[in-house]
Formats: C-alpha cells, structure tokens, sequence
C-alpha cells in the first residue's frame, strides 16, 4: 500500500508541478513576447578555426541596414552587452551590480518595466552619456523615499570609479517563478543596472572607440502577423548573404523564444517521464506488495472461505469478493497517494508563487490506474482463493 | 413391536427420501497405486421430517459421509438423490447452488464469519442465494427471533457466548430453508447446559417445522433422543437403532412404509 500511496502521490505531484512549471514558463514567454528572435555568431561547422575575430561581429552598421530593410517586419531592435560587475558602497557594505549595457529597444522583450524616468535613448548612446536605470530596489535601499532620478549612483568596476545619473527606474517582471527563485536567495537587491551599450563598451574597452559598436548578438521583435521561425530565417539569410558570404568560418545563427520554448517543454517532458517510470517502478512494487497482503489474508482466512462455500458460495463470487478487497486497498492507497501528491505539488507551488489547478485528467487516471494494480494483483491471490476445496478449507486450522 | 395402525391404503405412493444413498463408495488417491477406501458401500435413506444422528468413532467415516451428504464432496461410486436430485449429474459449479439452498450446515465450532455481526451471518446465505436485500433483512430478523437471539442483531461473534454463536449459526443453517440440516458435532464445544438449549432447538425446529436433521456426535446421550441412531466403524453402517420412545405409527408417518424395510438400509422402493 506504501508502495501505491508513493506511485501515486509522485505522479500527481508531477503533473501538478509540471502544470506549474509549464504556465510559468508560457507566462514568461507571453511576457516576453514570442516574437522574440536573436541574431548571434556561430562558427561554421567545417570551419579551421573555432573561436571569433573582431571582424567578425556584428556592427551597429550591419544592424541599421538590417532595419532598413526589415521595416515594418520588426518592430525593435535590441544591442545589449553585458560589462561585468562592479561593487556600490552602501552603508560601509560592498554590494555588487551586474552591468549591462543596453540599447533603446532593449526594453522591449526584456523581462523589466520601467516605473520612474527614461529608459535609454539614441542621444544616450551617440554621446556614451553616463546615465544609468537602477532598480525599485536599488532605489529604495540607497535613497530611501527620494526621489532617485537626478541622484548620482557611485559605483565601482575594474577599480576604477564611475558616477551615473540615475535617469529611470525599473521593476523586474519576472514571472513569478523567477521572482520566487530570486527571493529564495533572500536577496532585496535586484543586481542590474542599465546603461547605455555605447557606454558599456567604452568602459570595457578602457576608451577605445574603434571597438565600440561590435556585437556578438543582437536581438529583435517580430510583427506579430508573420511568423516567427520564417521572419528568423529571413534575418539569418540577409546577414549570410550580405556580410558573411565571403567569411569562411562565421555566420549568424537564430534563436527564436519559441525554440527555447519547445526545448524547455522537452527538458520537462524528459523529468516528467524519468519520474514517471520511477513512480511506475514504485506501483509496481506496491502491487506486488498488495498481491502479498492479499495472499496472507487469503490464508489466514481459508476457513472463512470453507465456510462461505459450504453456505453456497459459487467459485466466481469468492474471487469477486477477494478482487474487490485488493481494489479496495489500492484505491485507499490511491486516494491518499492522491491526497499527498495535491498537497505536494501546492506546498511546492505555494513556496514559488504560482498555483496551477489540480489536473482531473490525472486523477481520472491514478484512481482507474490504482483499482486496475488492485484487479491485476488481486486476481492471482483471489483465484487462488477460489479454487480452494471447501472440505480442506473447513478442516484449516 | 407395536402394532402398524395406519397403514396407508394400497396404491398410495410411498414418499420419497429426502437423502437417498445406494451403494456409497469414497476412495482417496494417496499416490498410485495405494487407494484409501473410506466409505464401502454404504446404502442410507433418510425421510422427511426424520431427525437421525450418526455415531462413531473418529476415523469411522463419519465425516466423510457428512461431506458427501453436503455436497461438498463427490462420492467414488455409488448413486446420491438429494431431494430427488442425482447428484452424480450436477456440474462442479452447480453444486454450489445446491448446498446454498437444500442444506443448512451447523458446525462445531460455529463458523461464522467474524467480522460481521450477526444479522449478517445470518444474511449470507441468503445474499449467495441472491435473495434481494430488504426480503434478506426481514427473514433474517425472523430466524434470530426464532433461535431467541434477536437482540443480539448487531453483535459481532466475539462479542457472544459458545450458546450464543451456535443458535446464530442454526438462524445462517435455516436461512434458505434446506431441505436438510447438517449437523456436525454441534454440541461438541459447548458446555452440558448450552449444548441442552442447542439440542432444545434442533427438536423444535424438527417438531414444529418438520426440518430434517442429520446430527453427527459423539455423545451417545443425545444421540438417544434421536429418531434414529446409525453406528458407523471402518465406513460401514454397522446398526441402525430406531428410538424405542417413537412409535411405528411415527415412522410410518414419516417413510410412508413398514419400518421392518428399514433395518436393510433403506431401499429406495
């Protein structure tokens, strides 16, 4: 029976999660948009060498032609590159921010909204300004209830010191799930800060503006109307035809949100299914242990069966009565099994947030599946109760 | 030996024998080639309405021949009529049938289901016999008033004396209304006086309702007070005492024939 409450509550902890874990990932991608394509280097496979030069990237230029050309087909661009981490002093305590470096469209598709100021502007890049967009967060553990816009953010990278104007503010919109995640950490600091990507790059490259403007990605949102995979396609086929035809060993590649999407959707059905053969693994052997139950009640009571005989019970009604003791059994170990995988699978949901409804399609299935272990694993011990010879049976001691 | 007073007129058709043996022979297989022959040929009519009792000493083949009576064993050879049925002509499966509605076992250690009360025990023929539930209710009620035990409804088994189990089981014996009651030794765990108020009822319920009953004891005793005795030794009928107390007028009434017959076993004709 423990074996049956195990099989069961695993499976429907499983689809509860499962439900889970699919609206959320479906949540963040609605947030995301799923028009989502990125362009990013790749090296051809029968390429000599497997590392990129600086030729190789992706400029601001490529991307402007690109816009040209896809207009009306793209709705924004997004260059973004990340600088590294730098530490802010609060309170005589070193934190550290993540840099990123941004574009004006890099809003868009980005799981942040913007709740006070400006994001970054074409202005903001051409002039590599040093303004930043900090987080609700941020704001509140390094100004309080100020208003932080026009405040100057302090901040510390590769030894060096910077002072940014804080010209927005953002609030991640995560889905719940990675906010949940985050909040495990215990973390009230939202890392990232904002700038802009011309900025960024300046600072990587310790001033040198011939690097500025490179990309080893970019990425774009689509028109809602066309496809996505095609709209990708399209993209990769005007940079390979256009800038990387003569390069022998680069070309771009894409990657839509609807891939991810699909290989997420794999990686669960694949944990999915591992748990699964493990939860059958478990009903099986609580049915065998059912089976086992079953064989030493139909011995312990032989004489009962005698006497049920001698009183003019048939073969069939025996067996009958055994087979639905074991479903009896097992549909008890179902229903608890039934009961605990719930209450997992909510306490699991609960501690991240999101609480997906109970699938009925898999408790349909777990109470049919455990009264078919109890038919399937009584029938031996419940024949074997059948058959028994009244005359032997009444003389049992 | 008294005079015959009412002998039936000529021509009146004699009455059949609720239990008609001829020639009964049980043999065990117990490995080829030894056979274990435990009933040789053993001839028994038993009438309607007659209370007989068997006696013997274990390992005489009484048992045997209780179970070939229940049907819940076949004899080797031999003829068995129960209630006009030829039994050698019965399907296995239906045999169930005829021991749920010709025959009511009482055994001597009561038998009754534990884990139901006593209502139930007493239904469970009944709902074999696939009798629906509110007709099972009602007559099950009426035999545990008719065996005094209907307070005790909701009782389970352990929960009741020797005495107490031992009615409940006649009331399950009853519930079909058998053409016959088997009983085997079914004072054999009671104490004198509860064992007197069991064999109180199996005379009321053969007096008032005419049941036959075949009891299987040690007890000479009781045996005593039967209509008639049958010593069984090595799986023969070794005698038949007829009750002195009965009177030929008795025995006429119930086999519809000179008792002189009887003592050559019971012929059929």
């Amino acid at each position: 029976m423990l074996g049956i409450i195990i099989g069961i509550s695993s499976v429907i902890t499983i689809t509860t999660l499962g439900g889970i874990m699919e609206k959320s990932v479906t949540d963040t991608y609605d947030a995301l948009g799923t028009t989502l394509v990125q362009i990013g280097l790749h090296t051809k496979p029968d390429a000599d060498r497997d590392y990129f030069e600086f030729s190789d990237f992706i400029s601001s230029e490529m991307i402007e032609e690109f816009e040209k050309k896809f207009e009306g087909r793209v709705t924004s661009v997004s260059m973004s590159d990340s600088v590294g981490s730098g530490t802010v002093r609060v309170n005589r305590e070193n934190l550290s921010v993540d840099i990123a470096g941004v574009s004006p469209g890099s809003i868009n598709g980005s799981m942040t909204e913007l709740v006070k100021g400006r994001y970054v502007t074409e202005k903001d890049m051409k002039a590599y300004r040093q303004v930043c967009i900090i987080s609700e967060k941020q704001a509140a553990k390094l100004y309080g209830d100020e208003n932080p816009i026009g405040k100057i953010f302090t901040f510390t990278y590769n030894n060096l010191s910077y002072d940014f104007t804080v010209v927005g503010v953002y609030k991640s919109s995560m889905s719940k799930l990675m906010s949940a995640m985050v909040d495990m950490t215990g973390q009230d600091w939202d890392t990232t800060i904002y700038i802009p990507v011309t900025t960024a790059q300046l600072m990587m490259y310790y001033g040198d503006m011939t690097s500025v403007g490179y990309f080893y990605y970019f990425t774009f949102m689509g028109n809602a109307d066309e496809s996505v995979s095609e709209l990708a396609a399209d993209a990769v086929e005007f940079f390979n035809t256009r800038y990387y035809r003569d390069n022998d060993a680069v070309e771009v590649m894409s990657y839509t949100a609807e891939q991810e999407l699909s290989m997420f959707s794999n990686m669960i059905g694949i944990v999915s299914m591992v748990i699964t053969i493990i939860a059958g693994i478990s009903l099986l052997v609580g049915g065998i242990g059912v089976m086992n139950i079953m064989l030493v009640s139909v011995t312990e009571r032989t004489r009962e069966i005698g006497v049920r005989k001698a009183l003019g019970a048939t073969n069939g009604s025996i067996r009958m009565q055994f087979i639905t003791e074991s479903m009896i059994i097992c549909l008890i170990g179902g229903i608890i099994g039934i009961l605990l995988g719930l209450l997992l699978g909510n306490i699991v949901g609960m501690v991240i947030g999101i609480t997906a409804p109970a699938s009925v399609g898999a408790i349909v299935i777990a109470v049919t599946f455990s009264m078919a272990i109890g038919v399937f694993f009584g029938y031996y011990p419940a024949n074997k109760a059948a058959k028994y010879d009244p005359i032997e049976a009444l003389r049992y001691e | 030996m008294d005079e015959i007073k009412n002998k039936p007129a000529a021509g009146q058709p004699i009455r059949r024998p609720v239990i008609d043996m001829r020639g009964i022979f049980k043999a065990f297989y117990i490995g080829t080639p030894n056979q274990l022959e435990i009933l040789h040929g053993i001839s028994l009519a038993v009438f309607e309405g007659e209370f007989i009792s068997v006696v013997g000493a274990s390992g005489s083949g009484k048992s045997t021949l209780m179970n070939i009576i229940g049907v819940l064993d076949r004899p080797s050879a031999g003829e068995y009529y129960l209630d006009g049925v030829d039994i050698s002509k019965i399907a296995d499966k239906e045999l169930s049938g005829i021991r749920n509605k010709k025959i009511g076992f009482v055994f001597q250690n009561f038998n009754l289901i534990s884990r139901t009360n006593a209502l139930k025990n007493v239904e469970l023929p009944m709902l074999y016999g696939g009798m629906p539930k509110k007709q099972r209710d009602e007559r099950a009620k009426q035999l545990l008033k008719m065996v005094e035990m209907e307070d005790r409804t909701n009782h389970l088994p352990n929960e009741l004396s020797g005495g107490q189990k031992q009615r409940i089981a006649i009331a399950r014996a009853m519930a079909n209304d058998p053409s016959i009651i088997l009983a085997d030794e079914p004072t054999g765990a009671l104490d004198s006086y509860t064992g007197r108020l069991v064999m109180d009822i199996f005379h009321k319920l053969n007096k008032e309702q005419g049941k036959t009953i075949v009891l299987i004891t040690h007890n000479n005793e009781l045996a005593e007070e039967t209509d008639r005795i049958l010593t069984m030794k090595d799986g023969n009928i070794i005698s038949q005492k007829i009750n002195p107390k009965r009177t030929m007028d008795d025995i006429y009434r119930m086999t519809g024939r000179d008792p002189a017959d009887m003592k050559k076993g019971g012929e059929g004709k």
